[in-house]
């Protein structure tokens, strides 16, 4: 069965069509990659799917329900994790207590929520930056907070927007292993990258979308090989004759 | 002795060094500027559930003390209400309103909200200016409401009238200790929690479950009530309301200054701003309020600006700063000690 199913789903900003007629699902414990060009509507899709926008048509199910218009803070109570493409951390709170805002998600308690975001991070391998504030962390360490604030709130699915943007090829091997772990523990992800070496590795199936509208799904190497894709990404004169 | 325990300890010093103060000083002036003291900060550790926790600037406090001081006084002056009573009555008043100007105002980003709060208690003030009789309330207008001072053997805890200086004293400090108590609390809890990473990143917020506008607004209801209940406090004090001493942006202005001197978003920010500007305000007042009135505000700005250009985050990161390292030196020797 399938965790998130968007349907014909279009974002109209005024006469901009960010998003056209998108549709696509996720299985249960499957990763799935949303590639495209700089600007084809991938970060507003994931917006939609997290609540931030609603979108002008089109449904959203997520787990067998219709969340098309529910509000971000809902979304995640339900089960949706997400990191931002800009990391957002909480500057005055240290690394834990950010983590802790997401895991009040699941409880009241405060030494509940102490210890879940101390698991989480220990996961992580933030387990000895728990004090720090953010702003004395590295942009890696900072990328990994992001992830460890969704996943402190116990989502079924994890929508990942560009983690590993910026990060030196060993940090993206790093984090292709934490998400690799997640996987592991059945986890579904739902993941935006511009890395392609990671982004093939990971993926169980991969949607390239260009100008908001869908031109190729497929697994990686499918993707990889098809004619739209590589015109969309290198222009007409590469595409195979 | 950890540097956790030794605060702690500290803090009970100086709490039971307070208590201890009318001992000590008995003159009723300076009773008074401590009076003061423990209500601005009272009232600024109101203030920093909205302005400090949630991030947001409320310029328009005073409307709130406004409406607890008005609200006794009626209720105390038309139907004999204790002031205790209409203190809650005020505050349940005022958490209404900072309901309904909460709701659709703290939506606003920056600015806009901080003017939005501060047209409305303009708004308010001009009203009561203009209006003698709120249908059966008596608000008199711009020239106040006049508490007659009840005759000494009458005055007491029933009508919150006291012939000398040291019950309102103790009374500020507990509401002063009670507020600091809450507010550590909160802070502490998931609605600290939620309202400090709402007020400095409210989208990854909500991403994180938290539905940041209802956190504000519930910040500016309990904000709103405690405020309010300082406003009655003033007006027994004083036993003279007038809209331009407890409906003014002067007020206002004030209580953001102190905590954003002392620190916004900490909860010794605000005793420490008001520790610091209370004494300026109330000795510029005192001997330049003739000849220089409004002085205290200049000063007051003055030093906001140079605190913003070297300590943005206001003062109490570095004092509290100053106070680790001058007291690791007598923590760390009873340690080598017993090695």
């Amino acid at each position: 069965m399938s965790l998130l199913e968007i349907q014909d789903m279009t974002m109209q900003f005024g006469g901009l069509v960010a998003v056209d007629n998108l549709s696509l699902s996720i299985e249960k414990g499957k990763i799935l990659g949303l590639i495209g060009p700089n600007g084809a509507g991938k970060s507003t899709a994931f917006n939609c799917v997290a609540g931030v926008y609603t979108p002008t048509k089109g449904k959203i199910l997520f787990d067998g329900e219709d969340v098309t218009s529910h509000k971000p803070w809902d979304l995640c109570k339900k089960g949706m994790g997400r990191t931002f493409q800009i990391v957002k951390p909480f500057a005055a709170l240290t690394a834990m207590e950010n983590v802790m805002v997401g895991a009040f998600a699941t409880t009241d308690n405060r030494d509940k929520a102490a210890a879940k975001a101390a698991d989480v991070m220990d996961m992580l391998g933030l387990g000895d930056k728990k004090d720090l504030k953010p702003g004395a962390m590295t942009i890696a360490d900072r990328k990994c907070l992001e992830i460890a604030k969704a996943l402190a709130t116990n989502p079924k699915l994890l929508l990942l927007d560009e983690v590993m943007a910026g990060l030196r090829p060993t940090e993206v091997d790093e984090i292709i292993e934490i998400i690799r772990t997640l996987k592991a523990k059945g986890m579904t992800i739902f993941v935006i990258e511009h890395i392609m070496r990671a982004i093939m590795a990971l993926s169980d199936e991969i949607v390239v979308i260009q100008f908001g509208k869908k031109i190729c799904q497929g697994e990686p190497e499918a993707v990889a090989c098809d004619e739209k894709v590589i015109k969309a990404y290198l222009g007409d004169d590469y595409a195979p004759a | 002795m950890t540097q956790n325990e030794l605060k702690r300890n500290c803090l009970i010093g100086l709490a039971l060094a307070a208590f201890a103060l009318p001992l000590v000083v008995s003159s009723p002036t300076y009773l008074h500027i401590l009076i003061m003291l423990f209500l601005f900060a009272y009232m600024t550790t109101s203030w920093n559930l909205v302005g400090g926790f949630a991030g947001v600037l409320p310029l328009g406090h005073s409307v709130f003390v406004g409406i607890g001081a008005y609200t006794s006084t009626v209720l105390w002056l038309q139907y004999g209400v204790s002031p205790w009573i209409g203190m809650i009555i005020g505050g349940l008043l005022s958490a209404a309103v900072g309901y309904l100007i909460g709701k659709p105002t703290l939506k606003m980003r920056g600015a806009y909200f901080a003017l939005s709060t501060m047209a409305f208690v303009e708004g308010v003030r001009v009203m009561v200016e203009n209006i003698d009789m709120l249908g059966p309330f008596k608000l008199n207008g711009p020239r106040g409401l006049n508490i007659p001072p009840l005759p000494a053997q009458e005055a007491g805890f029933w009508s919150f009238q006291f012939a000398t200086k040291e019950p309102y004293y103790y009374i500020a400090l507990t509401m002063l200790i009670l507020v600091l108590a809450l507010t550590y609390y909160i802070s502490h809890s998931k609605f600290g929690y939620y309202l400090k990473s709402g007020g400095e990143e409210p989208e990854a917020a909500q991403a994180l479950g938290v539905n940041v506008a209802s956190c504000k607004v519930a910040a500016n209801v309990l904000s709103a009530f405690l405020t309010s209940l300082a406003g009655t406090f003033l007006a027994q004090l004083t036993l003279f309301i007038y809209p331009k001493s407890v409906l003014t942006l002067d007020l206002s202005f004030e209580l953001a200054f102190i905590a954003l001197i002392g620190g916004r978003g900490s909860i010794a920010g605000p005793v420490i701003g008001a520790l610091l500007l209370r004494p300026v305000s109330e000795f510029s007042r005192i001997y330049f309020s003739d000849t220089l009135p409004g002085l205290h505000l200049i000063i007051l700005g003055v030093v906001l600006i140079v605190v913003m250009l070297y300590q943005p985050r206001g003062l109490t990161e570095p004092l509290l700063g100053l106070f680790d390292r001058i007291t690791a030196g007598f923590i760390r020797k009873p340690q080598e000690d017993t090695v």
